[in-house]
């Protein structure tokens, strides 16, 4: 069963001259328990498509099904909805929430979900990327490494279907990028995931199952 | 719920590391003045309609300068009415060498018919509730009485010819009016006493009020029976229409501290809705990670408005504590204008003020925060997204009908209201742009300045909008305070200068005609010479050509004034010289003529020729107007509206009045005068000047003491404003120290920067102040406009010195941080 499915997707801006394409004509689908990275120069399009695929942006040509659901007939709150039941984000920044603690953002996801579970789940995963130890941190006391090794458990503490990551360790030494690599792809071993990585990391995508190269846009 | 637990725990988050400190100040200092103004206001409204009740002192009373025929009060005998009477007049008091205007008023023995009096023989929280009045050869006065005249419980008081004992002190009494009036100090005696005071005698100026209870049926016969027979001079008056006011005084303190502490909610209001614009700023990422976990957008928005709300809750109740406090304050700041007892602080009040929180907090921060909602969940990986700004239709509408509601709260009238508003708007939109023209040229002579003075106003031209907010803030502070502290002495000083040297500073009122003699023989052996005594018959006019005065005039004319109460009406054979013709000539002799003062005829529409009808107690006589004059009213001379020829009041009782000048070391002449004529009143200006001056010091105290606030919420929009810039600030300071610039250039260029603002909030707030006061003093309180230069000078110099402080403070870890530190975490 296919997880992801897109055809002819195709995004472009107005500029002040005139509509500017920066991804045309992406038709691609991707099976359950998959691992595929988009790779590509800066500016290729990697982190649009991305956007496109988790429904954070909205195609001005073509479709997106996620688990056959169809982003383009969905409003934001329907896509959000989605996003809570569906997916999973890492990013290359970390993003976590910086009022809260590790324990605290790991939760947040499950929380809004309303599970009553969320503290249990939550220490377990974060035991799981070694970080007992840092449950009341805040992020601002975390190492880069720790915050991306909770943005990983909070990533999976909600067991998504597809988890998107982008450039995941673009912003860590290359030590701990290889251990933060191992960590994701343990996990996504682990809870079946589908897993969508953007990179330009040639090393890393090779670890993936399918790589999809992107040009200017457009898939080559 | 659990989106509830969050909101709060993001909460604690941002309260602990400071985020949200100008803006909780900021509500806390708007709360602050808004619940102390409130719970004033109520009070003071309470006070009055706890004594509504009792206010008339009975169920019905008839209100006449003469006495009643004795016919209207056997036909209340035979409606079975209880009857009382009381008799009020001010007469002046001398014990000790002391001089004092006393409001004396005479009480039958059935008085009061409602409510009690109150009194004590030491202090207020002793106080006794009589039922009755004073006895037959008693007094009983208030305790300011015994100060001014320096006696105590026991001694004698003379009023008028007769001794009395002073028993008791007067702490309340039921149906005392607010007016400024009744600020004489009371002493009260028995009815039986006061003809042997002989101070009422016929033409004496005095207030009878005929007191009546009884079953409803019958009070409303007795209304019925009497209303057609009142002459205009009478009035009845029962509880149900006449419910007492507020004197004036007093309903203007509540009006200028109402509009004072709105100019507070406004500028903490500015301060609110700067920090939270950049709290929202500072929130688009967390926002687009919630987001992009699956947020839906009202969910973004319920989770902020929590957090706001539960703010608004927490500041609010500490504000409303704060507030508290604060109006005791200005209870004891307009001491002597209140009542000496009023209703104790309710919890509605306290509860309206919290509510006035938490819309000041929505009307101001509610724009920012819908701005989160659309943040977009693509911002987590393009960073530049920004939310749209919320439609500036919505911001400016919500916070206008909000400072509109405000106005409209403290001034009740739709009118005043518009015209504050849109003379508010007119002075910000005129100031703004102002500034901003000061700020824009001022970028001209930036490349001809050093590096420090470049920094310095750079800071203040980066983000022009900014700035002429915080100089806004500041300027319209400093205009409040200096039009409330130079009105005031302007006023006082302008008053004291208008009364030439020499000029009569005493006026004697209710000199018998059998006295006039004498009276004139005694002045002279005192070396007070050129003095005129002038007859004075008390009437109303009623009507203009055989139609009602009434239907004449406009309201809130001086006519409308001039009709509603007793003219001093007067005859002479020769005009003062002071008077000039306007229109007719002057015949003294044909009886039947008057000549009427210019303005007054102008604003009735009287003209030569018209013919005038008056009530003179129960009579009525008529008159043709066949002069106008102009008559100067600052000569401290008994001046009249209406002089009539000779003969034509002959028939009516008379009192003299008269003004002369007594030096300060001839003040015991005055002593002379009363032991010798018990019958009249003096009027020592300068005493009445010292009265208004304690009320114009007392009102200005406590709108000042608001006005402290209001500098303290301008001081929250400066740092506002320095927190909205500090991230900015603190790279810029970091990268021009990698780039060699040493802390002592920043920290010169800060102090310009902030000196500059100081420097043109004050000047615009002095440069406003002056056209203000120029348009007040010419058009509304007709004195002389001068430019106060001293003010030029010292404005603007304490308001740099505030600014440049507060801002620099504001500003020092710009200068204190590592900037390898500050380049790393960027």
């Amino acid at each position: 069963m296919n997880i992801i499915e897109t055809e002819n997707l195709g995004k472009a801006v107005p500029t002040s001259d005139g509509l500017l394409s920066i991804l045309s004509s992406v038709t691609l689908t991707i099976g359950k328990g998959e691992s595929i990275a988009i790779i590509g120069a800066s500016g290729s399009g990697k982190s649009t498509l991305l956007g496109l695929l988790a429904g954070l942006d909205t195609p001005t040509e073509g479709f997106v099904k996620l688990n056959g659901q169809d982003l383009t007939t969905m409003d934001e709150d329907g896509r959000a909805e989605l996003r809570n039941q569906l997916v999973g984000f890492v990013f290359q920044s970390f993003q976590l929430l910086p009022g809260l603690t590790a324990l605290e953002n790991v939760m947040l996801p499950l929380e809004l979900r309303g599970d009553k579970q969320a503290k249990e789940s939550a220490t377990e995963l974060l035991a799981r990327v070694g970080l007992s130890h840092r449950l009341t941190h805040t992020p601002l006391k975390l190492s880069g490494g720790e915050q991306q090794r909770v943005a990983l458990a909070r990533a999976f503490v909600t067991e998504p279907t597809i988890l998107f990551a982008d450039e995941p360790t673009g912003n860590l030494d290359s030590k701990t990028g290889e251990h933060i690599i191992n960590l994701l792809f343990e996990l996504n071993q682990e809870k079946q995931t589908t897993l969508i990585l953007v990179t330009h990391d040639s090393v890393l995508a090779n670890r993936c199952q399918r790589t999809i190269k992107l040009e200017a846009g457009q898939v080559v | 719920m659990s989106q509830f637990r969050l909101a709060m725990r993001l909460l604690m988050r941002d309260g602990r590391s400071g985020e949200l400190t100008i803006l909780v100040l900021a509500l806390i200092i708007a709360v602050t003045s808004s619940t102390a103004i409130s719970l004033f206001a109520d009070r003071m409204h309470r006070t009055m309609s706890t004594q509504a009740a009792d206010f008339l002192a009975a169920d019905l009373v008839i209100t006449s300068s003469t006495l009643i025929p004795k016919a209207w009060l056997d036909k209340a005998t035979s409606l079975q009415l209880t009857q009382a009477r009381t008799a009020e007049f001010s007469t002046v008091l001398i014990e000790n060498d002391e001089l004092l205007l006393a409001g004396i008023k005479a009480v039958s023995n059935q008085y009061p018919l409602r409510g009690l009096l109150k009194t004590t023989q030491a202090d207020f929280s002793q106080e006794t509730v009589q039922e009755k009045g004073p006895r037959s050869g008693e007094s009983w006065v208030e305790k300011r009485v015994l100060s001014a005249l320096k006696l105590k419980l026991g001694d004698n008081l003379i009023v008028g010819e007769k001794t009395l004992k002073v028993t008791q002190i007067i702490t309340y009494e039921p149906d005392k009016r607010g007016d400024l009036y009744s600020l004489s100090p009371r002493v009260m005696i028995n009815d039986a006493d006061l003809k042997a005071t002989q101070v009422i005698k016929p033409g004496s100026h005095v207030h009878y009020f005929f007191q009546f209870n009884g079953v409803e049926q019958a009070l409303s016969e007795f209304s019925q029976w009497i209303k057609p027979q009142l002459n205009p001079s009478q009035r009845i008056m029962d509880i149900n229409d006449d419910r007492p006011e507020l004197g004036s005084a007093l309903v203007r303190a509540e009006r200028y501290l109402g509009l004072s502490s709105i100019v507070v909610i406004i500028i903490a209001g500015v301060a609110i809705a700067m920090s939270t614009r950049r709290y929202s700023e500072r929130h688009f990422n967390a926002t687009a990670i919630l987001r992009c976990l699956g947020c839906k957008q009202n969910d973004i928005l319920q989770l902020y408005l929590y957090q706001f709300l539960m703010l608004g809750v927490v500041s609010s109740g500490i504000g409303t504590l704060f507030g508290w406090f604060a109006q005791e304050v200005l209870f004891h700041l307009l001491n002597d204008l209140l009542p000496s007892k009023v209703a104790s602080p309710s919890l509605i009040a306290s509860i309206l003020g919290f509510l006035t929180g938490l819309v000041i907090l929505i009307g101001f921060a509610l724009p920012p925060i819908l701005r989160l909602k659309k943040v977009s969940p693509l911002r987590v990986l393009r960073r530049e997204l920004e939310p749209l700004s919320t439609s500036i239709w919505l911001v400016y509408g919500l916070t206008l009908s909000l400072v509109a509601m405000l106005i409209w709260r403290y001034t009740q009238d739709l009118k005043m209201t518009a015209t504050i508003i849109g003379g508010g708007m007119a002075t910000i939109a005129v100031s703004g742009l102002l500034i901003y023209g000061v700020l824009v040229q001022s970028r001209r002579i930036l490349p001809r300045m050093n590096l420090s003075w470049r920094f310095g106003l750079q800071g203040l031209l980066k983000n022009p909008k900014a700035s002429v907010s915080q100089i806004l803030a500041f300027s319209i502070t400093l205009l409040a305070m200096i039009l409330s502290f130079t009105v005031r002495t302007d006023l006082l000083d302008d008053w004291q200068k208008q009364f030439p040297h020499n000029a009569p500073n005493h006026f004697v009122l209710n000199i018998f005609p059998d006295q006039v003699p004498s009276f004139s023989q005694q002045l002279q052996q005192n070396n007070i010479t050129d003095v005129q005594l002038y007859p004075v018959v008390r009437g109303r006019l009623v009507e203009i050509n055989d139609v009602p005065v009434k239907q004449v005039v406009s309201k809130d004319s001086q006519g409308e004034r001039a009709i509603h109460r007793d003219l001093s009406l007067t005859w002479m054979d020769t005009l003062s010289k002071d008077n000039k013709t306007i229109s007719g000539a002057w015949d003294s002799v044909k009886k039947g003529q008057v000549s009427i003062e210019a303005r007054l005829a102008e604003s009735l529409k009287i003209v030569l020729g018209d013919k005038l009808t008056f009530t003179i107690g129960s009579q009525q006589i008529e008159a043709t107007v066949s002069h106008t004059r102009t008559v100067q009213w600052d000569t401290m001379k008994p001046n009249f509206y209406m002089v009539f020829s000779q003969d034509t009041l002959a028939d009516f009782a008379t009192t003299y009045i008269t003004s002369f000048y007594l030096p300060d070391d001839k003040k015991n002449v005055l002593n002379q005068l009363v032991k010798n004529y018990s019958s009249i009143t003096i009027l020592e200006v300068d005493a009445l000047l010292k009265q208004f001056k304690l009320i114009l010091t007392q009102l200005t105290a406590a709108v000042n003491y608001l006005l402290y606030f209001a500098l303290m919420a301008g001081f929250t929009v400066l740092f506002a404003a320095v927190y909205s810039t500090l991230d900015n600030r603190i790279f810029e300071g970091a990268l021009m120290r990698t780039l060699g610039a040493n802390r002592a250039l920043l920290r010169k260029s800060h102090l310009i920067e902030f000196s500059l603002l100081g420097l043109i909030s004050g000047f615009i707030a002095v440069l406003i102040s002056e056209v203000i006061k120029y348009m007040l003093y010419s058009y509304v309180l007709h004195l002389t406009y001068h430019i106060n230069w001293q003010l030029w000078l010292t404005v603007p110099l304490i308001s740099i010195f505030c600014v440049a402080l507060a801002g620099y403070w504001g500003v020092r870890r710009v200068v204190n941080q590592s900037p390898m530190q500050v380049l790393r975490d960027v």
